[in-house]
């Protein structure tokens, strides 16, 4: 799938392989099935800290898109077809000291090419406690945060960003890794 | 977004590839280096990490190409269903 440039020896990627352009294929596809264009959020201005503690004395939070399991509503397992009754809508936390039973079920994640089967594809809490262990974080916080994917940006802005920001001044963390699933 | 790590793996991996603590390791590390580092708000880095030699994987994500119009019409269906489930379990939270 690699081609050469022309005169040369030098080897170029294949054509498609650039990282795939999400928002257009997405607005592409929606509109194919008969919806009006999505509008992504996006700013003109956005913030920036610079980590001020160094990492090895910082308290790191994990948010994660992953949505604890709920035995009642049918399959969330590796592969599972995309399982809208096991959104949540409103934020959770759970303690980060043991490894809580998070799934990826609700989210359109890549079906055909992955499964879901490794909970450390979708949520770095072990490797977090290794990066801890290794002296490379100073602590985690005490507890994880779960962000709803909510389809409303009006409730994610305005209700659900500020909940997670209040949660992890509670858990007096310098910074956060949000991690999307 | 203040700092972003891409991962150029099909959507599911963002920590990293299934049953490999190395990948997985090496993706943190990256995020937590620009957690460190990066100088500006949206500073963006692409892993260097390969999902397979072989990148055709990424012509399948959402391609209509593969898909007749009776295809269409009925992810359209299904995409109703799912929608109207969502909105049954929002209103109830």
């Amino acid at each position: 799938m690699t081609t050469t440039a022309p005169e040369t020896k030098t080897v170029f990627a294949a054509e498609h392989d650039v990282p795939i352009p999400y928002m257009q294929r997405t607005r592409d596809y929606y509109r194919a099935l008969g919806f009006s264009p999505y509008r992504w959020a996006h700013f003109v201005d956005v913030p920036f800290t610079p980590l001020r503690t160094p990492l090895t004395r910082a308290r790191v939070a994990l948010i994660t898109t992953a949505a604890p399991f709920q035995p009642e509503v049918g399959d969330q397992g590796p592969g599972a077809p995309y399982n809208a009754a096991a959104k949540f809508y409103k934020v959770y936390s759970v303690p980060a000291e043991s490894m809580p039973d998070l799934r990826i079920s609700h989210v359109g994640y890549d079906r055909l090419h992955t499964s879901a089967e490794d909970i450390g594809t979708y949520l770095p809490l072990a490797r977090l406690k290794e990066a801890v262990a290794a002296g490379r974080i100073g602590a985690l916080g005490p507890r994880l945060h779960g962000a709803p994917t909510n389809r409303s940006q009006r409730v994610t802005i305005e209700i659900d960003n500020p909940e997670l920001l209040r949660r992890c001044r509670e858990d007096g963390v310098d910074a956060a890794v949000l991690v999307p699933s | 977004m203040p700092r972003f790590l891409f991962s150029d793996f099909p959507l599911g991996n963002s920590a990293g590839r299934p049953f490999d603590v190395a990948s997985q390791a090496e993706t943190l590390e990256l995020g937590l280096q620009l957690l460190e580092r990066a100088p500006a708000a949206r500073t963006t880095m692409q892993s260097p990490l390969r999902w397979s030699a072989d990148a055709s994987w990424k012509l399948d994500y959402l391609d209509l190409a593969k898909l007749t119009p009776e295809k269409i019409s009925e992810r359209r269906r299904e995409f109703d269903v799912v929608k109207a489930v969502a909105k049954t379990k929002r209103e109830a939270s």
